[in-house]
């Protein structure tokens, strides 16, 4: 496979970071240049494991998303009855939760679990660049920051659903799906944050807030509460549990949220830069993949090897 | 439909009819005869308006309220006479009861301060009123004869016993018992009882327009929330949770009402335009450090009954509008991206589920199928 500027750029910065050795890196230009130049029959013929092939989610990542999971969906549910008061749903599950007596105490609790979540998060994501920087293997674009190229994906992913591009774009370990659904949840607890605690601290808000903005906030925050828990709730239900569940593929779920790990299949379609760097970094994944590339006879002929390894290295990494 | 007849005649022999099944059992002590008649419970009449009015008095029941010690004719003052005449403006609340005599002034028993008291208020009337005072509630809109203690039997017979030793009288005991445990205990409504009370009114579109247009046409001021009192309240998280049960939260009395004397203030509730109402530009902060401790006045400026209305609140409303259109384009959205998405993808052959450890496995139209 002939890697484009940008996946050669990521490949050479992976080996640079990783230190890796000449016989390595003679390995894993080999194993770049016998896979084939169309990307689908790469992830069509792979063989994944269900619950994962690749890791992909720290312990802490995992823990958060429990955390956050767990503490959404019960705060909606405890939430929502009381917001949407008048429809025909609200009471008797209110009912069920045991009645505001019951609901307000889980609700609160879980408020402070998510809001602990939120740091827990926030200092995960401080902490480890922090420490992948004191070892120079910091590397901003496998982070969630989003970047230009995400326009651009989104663009030739579309193409691609269309029927008007051949391929889909090659993307980093999130793609702009997950950077979307990443700040919109960002976003929404903070206004959960903010607007749940003008309700529980009120005076507080009146008294820090000029007195004309006051009473616009206070009813800002009314509306907004309800209204970003409606919407984050449909969310979750029609789009993010699509993308892990409903979706081809997903189905009947991705268990990288309990694993870590993510199918070799699915890295190669929205992951192929990370992919790119779980062949530097994983020799198992390199030796499978040429296994399985021989044994399909997907390989690349040997001239073709020795052309794109000569192109491959005279590519210089992007800045 | 029943009527009474007017005639003398008819009368006499309604009494006869009532005296032939007099039950002689009475569960208090009618001196007066009243239940000659009024213990039958087909006793009424439907009014010229189409009203039915029952006349029936249940002795069983009228003998466990409150008023069950008060001769009729203390409060229905008119009756000198069996039978007795129509009546014309029935019982004031104001009447003094020669019967009952009040135990700290020794003067007969009277509910004249507290009426004279509403009489003061914005919803003070007199018992027979007419044009939208007719609309205001009088005191039996809210008050009817409530029973003593309606969960109790009776005081338990220990205390009776101690009680009778000195006091020698075991009705005495029993009544003063019933009396004092019934004043020790809350007798406040529930908020939810309040809200619906408020709301039989206040919430009645018809009455509240027509008050509207009344107070229009006499240049009167009615307070910015009157048309959606009931309606803003229901949708404030107070409301919300009051309905669901919550008794903390503020019910309408709790801001409406001067807290200092609670009982007889709520009998003196005045126009938020009046310097007097605890909800008045110069008494809302206090009122909501009731129960908001570090309430100012940047706090008094938030807004206890949210509405959406345009003219209300038109930063609410366009916000609103604003919230609806942005949460219905983004799940629009991202629904048909995972549409387009799933079809796009299936078109290349991908399948729901794993097979053999690939989900590629269904033909793709685009020509390039997984190697088997």
């Amino acid at each position: 496979m002939k890697l484009s500027t940008e996946a050669a750029a990521i490949l050479e910065t992976s080996m640079h970071i990783n230190k890796v050795s000449d016989k390595e890196r003679s390995d894993i230009e080999n194993v770049i240049a016998a896979m084939p130049d169309d990307r689908v029959m790469l992830y069509k013929n792979v063989v994944s494991n269900p619950i994962g092939d690749l890791p992909r989610y720290s312990i802490h990542i995992r823990i958060q998303h429990m955390l956050t999971f767990v503490t959404f969906l019960t705060l909606a549910f405890t939430g929502l009855p009381i917001a949407f008061f008048d429809h025909f749903w609200a009471q008797p599950l209110n009912s069920i939760i045991g009645g505001v007596d019951v609901s307000r105490v889980i609700h609160r609790t879980l408020a402070g679990v998510m809001i602990f979540s939120m740091l827990y998060h926030i200092v995960t994501i401080t902490l480890g660049p922090i420490q992948q920087m004191m070892g120079s293997r910091f590397e901003w674009r496998r982070t969630i920051i989003p970047t230009l190229k995400d326009v651009r994906d989104f663009k030739e992913d579309i193409l691609y659903f269309t029927g008007t591009r051949n391929q889909r774009p090659e993307m980093d370990k999130f793609m702009y799906k997950q950077k979307i659904h990443y700040f919109a949840a960002a976003f929404g607890n903070m206004v959960m944050i903010i607007s749940g605690s003008s309700f529980l601290f009120p005076e507080f808000w009146a008294a820090v807030l000029p007195v004309d903005i006051a009473a616009n906030f206070q009813e800002m925050m009314r509306l907004s509460h309800p209204h970003e828990a409606l919407l984050a709730l449909l969310v979750i239900a029609f789009w993010h549990w699509y993308n892990v569940h409903l979706a081809p593929g997903r189905f009947p779920m991705q268990w990288t949220f309990l694993t870590g790990k993510i199918t070799r299949e699915h890295q190669i379609e929205e992951h192929f830069l990370e992919y790119l760097r779980n062949l530097v970094e994983l020799p198992e994944e390199r030796a499978y993949l040429m296994d399985i590339l021989e044994a399909r006879e997907l390989n690349a002929s040997e001239e073709t090897i020795a052309t794109q390894v000569g192109i491959q290295i005279s590519e210089e990494p992007e800045s | 439909m029943v009527r009474i007849p007017k005639t003398r005649k008819t009368w006499w022999l309604a009494v006869v009819a009532c005296l032939m099944f007099t039950d002689s059992g009475l569960a208090f002590e009618d001196d007066e005869g009243c239940l000659l008649c009024h213990k039958y419970p087909k006793m009424g009449r439907i009014t010229d308006e189409g009203t039915r009015r029952t006349y029936y008095v249940m002795p069983h029941v009228f003998g466990s309220t409150v008023h069950r010690n008060v001769p009729c004719t203390d409060c229905h003052t008119y009756i000198k006479q069996l039978p007795h005449r129509e009546v014309k403006t029935g019982v004031t609340c104001d009447t003094e009861c020669h019967s009952i005599k009040n135990p700290a002034t020794g003067k007969p028993f009277s509910h004249k301060p507290i009426a004279e008291q509403y009489q003061r208020s914005t919803h003070g009337r007199e018992k027979l009123a007419e044009g939208h005072d007719a609309d205001k509630p009088y005191c039996v809109t809210c008050h009817r004869n409530p029973i003593y203690n309606p969960d109790e039997q009776g005081p338990p017979p220990r205390i009776v016993a101690r009680c009778v030793i000195c006091h020698e009288d075991n009705k005495f005991v029993e009544n003063w018992y019933k009396h004092t445990s019934r004043r020790i205990r809350e007798v406040k409504r529930s908020s939810e009882e309040i809200v619906a009370l408020c709301s039989s009114c206040h919430g009645d579109e018809r009455l509240v327009q027509r008050h509207m247009k009344a107070a229009k046409e006499e240049g009167r001021e009615l307070g910015r929330k009157y048309r959606d009192a009931v309606e803003s309240y229901n949708e404030s998280f107070h409301g919300k949770i009051t309905r669901y049960g919550f008794r903390k939260a503020a019910n309408c009395l709790d801001c409406h009402v001067d807290n200092e004397n609670y009982y007889l203030n709520a009998h003196f509730i005045r126009p938020s335009r009046d310097p007097q109402s605890p909800v008045s530009s110069e008494n809302k902060a206090k009122t909501c450090k009731r129960c908001h401790t570090y309430a100012n006045e940047n706090y008094a400026a938030l807004d206890p009954h949210p509405t959406d209305d345009p003219q209300d609140s038109p930063f609410r409303y366009y916000a609103e509008i604003t919230y609806n259109w942005v949460g219905n384009v983004v799940i629009v959205l991202l629904v048909s991206l995972a549409m387009l998405e799933t079809i796009g993808r299936r078109r290349d052959g991908v399948g729901w589920r794993l097979h053999s450890g690939s989900s590629w496995w269904r033909r793709s139209k685009r020509g390039r199928n997984r190697i088997i």
